[in-house]
């Protein structure tokens, strides 16, 4: 049965199916052997039955032949002769029935002829000479010499007759006991025939049952549970060959409809974020909006009523300016956002010092706030990088300014630049309040703003959307580490000068594409 | 903190008044916003006529309020660290404060039931017309006075 651990469900099948095949060619041809043996068996015996029949026949003859001369010899009566006369007339007949039938028995047909001409030789060279002597001498039938003589071929004849009708006995018993012992045999051969195939049957049913009906149930109902939308573990691969193929590939059906599902909630999350990012922009968008809007509102109402002395007029003035000027800046930054997404700014691409523009920002946010220290740490005088000096310094000023914003209780905020192989990295350290961590996979998202809205914290959710699309755009990357509570830390990685060269051609080839 | 009884002097102009101080009774009122220009907005619309506290944010607004009693508050609700919110809620557990007058001016316009469910007393949404802003804290001094 090893064979049957290996392979396909249809070469085991086909090898089920031809050893049913093989047992039952065997039985049959067990079943026939033993009938025919049966049959030939008693073929025989009835035979020897004929044979018998016949030589009793002719015995019986014989014995009148000898009876009508005995009447004959006592009495020289010729009346007494009818017997033989009649035997004598049968014989020919009995005879060729009797030497017919010794012939298809290949030990007997000696013994026939012998028998048939001594028969022949009886009558005509004994018997009939004798009554036609006597019927001119009666008493010549009589005188012991004809009488001995005929004693002596007679027995002679009887002694054939016994050696046959023994040796026919012989035959028929002999013939009768192999037709039992077969016939016995076929019933045997039938019974054993029948058993192996109901084992051969039940053996396969129950394989069937276990390599094939179980796993397949098995892989039903794991597929009812699926369309049923529940979850499904890998079932065991069980049986072989098909069964274990259809398990495999339910298997991996159930996974790929476990990522695919994953992908759409995936994506459906993101719309949900997205949508949500939405209408969360159109609540910030109108707060940043409405914030400078106010003020200029508010301070040309003032200017109107015209009762401020010149110093006033001038200030409210600036001021409307100043907040002009932030609205001004705000939908640039959305614009720019929109374009860097959609691939349509072009960035300029020159060669400039990094470590200056770090300084310089520096600067500019160390003034912004008097509760925070801004520290520079320059690994190297220059930094030579090769890109749009403005946009980067967008990028810095919103990398600190985020710092600055997240450290509500003040501290230091770092600035690392240095250079490392090939690339030009800048770190910016805070320690501030730190992104939550169901945050962090959103911070790069458009709008995406978290908890910062609840806090107060203002801004449009863009900043770090923007320095996203700028560094990528120049070839570099961007990423955070941050513990919740303790601070963060944004590193900007850029090709340093010589290679960011051709980065941002193409980029640019690209954009204006 | 800017605590600028004195700044008043340099923006801040009384209705019709140009260059008169403070009177030193005159009411005072707590100008709660992160940003400067507005803070300075409500300052000039309001006039001297009125003694001004300033805060930053909602961390500075009540440390004001632990030293402090003005008459008004005027409150943002989107502000650093503590929030208007959080402000107006700490105003309104704290028994020495009973009585405060608060007006929530906020670019939030659909906040404005939450934020007199909260326990405001007015709610200012921007941006704002001087005039309306000027009618509403005139009153609500005026109450607090009688």
């Amino acid at each position: 049965m090893r064979f049957l651990h290996g392979g396909s469900l249809t070469v085991r099948t086909a090898i089920a199916s031809l050893a049913l095949v093989v047992v039952v060619v065997a039985v049959a041809v067990g079943l026939l052997t033993a009938v025919f043996a049966a049959r030939t068996a008693a073929h025989k015996e009835v035979q020897a039955q004929d044979l018998t029949s016949a030589t009793l026949d002719v015995q019986g003859l014989v014995v009148d032949l000898e009876t009508g001369l005995r009447g004959l010899a006592l009495t020289g009566d010729m009346r007494f002769l009818k017997p033989w006369a009649n035997a004598k007339a049968a014989l020919p007949a009995k005879l060729a029935a009797f030497e017919r039938l010794a012939d298809a028995v290949p030990g007997e047909r000696g013994q026939a002829q012998t028998i048939a001409s001594l028969i022949d030789s009886y009558i005509d060279e004994y018997s009939v000479p004798l009554v036609r002597s006597a019927r001119e001498v009666p008493a010549a039938a009589a005188t012991p010499v004809a009488t001995a003589e005929g004693r002596r071929r007679i027995d002679e004849i009887r002694s054939h007759f016994v050696r046959i009708l023994a040796q026919e006995q012989q035959r028929a018993d002999e013939a009768s006991a192999t037709a039992d012992k077969d016939s016995r045999r076929a019933v045997a051969v039938a019974i054993a025939g029948l058993v192996a195939l109901a084992a051969i049957v039940i053996l396969f049913g129950l394989y069937v049952a276990r390599s094939i009906a179980r796993p397949v149930r098995q892989v039903a109902d794991e597929a009812q549970r699926l369309a049923a939308g529940d979850e499904v573990s890998d079932l065991r691969e069980r049986g072989s060959g098909e069964v274990a193929d259809l398990t495999r590939a339910f298997n991996t059906m159930a996974r790929q409809l476990a990522a695919r599902q994953a992908e759409l909630e995936e994506q459906n999350r993101q719309l949900r974020d997205s949508e949500h990012a939405k209408s969360e922009l159109v609540s910030i968008v109108s707060h940043e909006l409405r914030t400078p809007l106010t003020s200029m509102l508010g301070f040309t109402s003032l200017l109107a009523r015209g009762d401020q002395d010149e110093e006033a007029q001038q200030r409210y003035l600036e001021i409307i300016a100043g907040q002009g000027q932030r609205l001004a800046t705000l939908l640039d930054d959305f614009l720019s956002v929109q374009q860097l997404e959609e691939g349509r700014l072009d960035l300029r691409s020159d060669r400039f010092d990094l470590a200056a523009l770090l300084r310089q920002q520096t600067e500019l946010y160390s003034a912004h706030s008097e509760e925070h220290e801004v520290l520079l740490d320059l690994e190297q005088r220059t930094l030579s990088v090769v890109g749009d000096e403005g946009r980067l310094a967008q990028v810095i000023g919103n990398l600190l300014s985020n710092a600055i914003k997240y450290s509500p209780e003040g501290g230091r905020v770092t600035v690392t630049g240095l250079r490392e192989g090939d690339r030009a990295i800048v770190r910016v350290h805070d320690e501030g309040i730190g992104i939550p961590d169901e945050e962090q996979g959103r911070v790069f998202t458009k709008f995406f703003r978290g908890d910062a809205a609840a806090r107060g914290i203002a801004g449009s959710g863009l900043g770090l959307a923007f320095a996203r699309a700028v560094v990528e755009a120049h070839g570099g990357s961007i990423g955070f580490t941050s513990v919740e509570g303790q601070g963060t830390t944004f590193a900007v990685e850029l090709p340093a000068a010589g290679q960011a060269q051709s980065s941002v051609a193409q980029n640019a080839e690209r954009s204006s594409a | 903190m800017v605590c600028s009884e004195d700044r008043g002097r340099e923006t801040g102009r009384k209705r019709g008044q140009v260059g008169s101080t403070p009177r030193s009774n005159a009411p005072t009122i707590l100008v709660c916003d992160d940003e400067d220009s507005l803070r300075e907005l409500i300052r000039a619309v309001l006039g001297d006529g009125y003694a001004y506290l300033e805060a930053r944010d909602g961390d500075e607004a009540l440390e004001i309020l632990a030293s402090t009693l003005p008459d008004v508050v005027i409150l943002d609700l989107m502000l650093p660290r503590t929030s208007g919110t959080e402000v107006l809620a700490a105003i309104r557990t704290d028994p020495r404060l009973a009585g405060l007058q608060v007006v929530v001016v906020s670019a939030w316009s659909h906040l404005e039931r939450e934020a007199l469910a909260a326990g405001a007393d007015r709610f200012v949404p921007k941006p704002f017309e001087p005039d309306d802003l000027i009618a509403v804290v005139d009153e609500l001094v005026r109450a607090r006075a009688g």
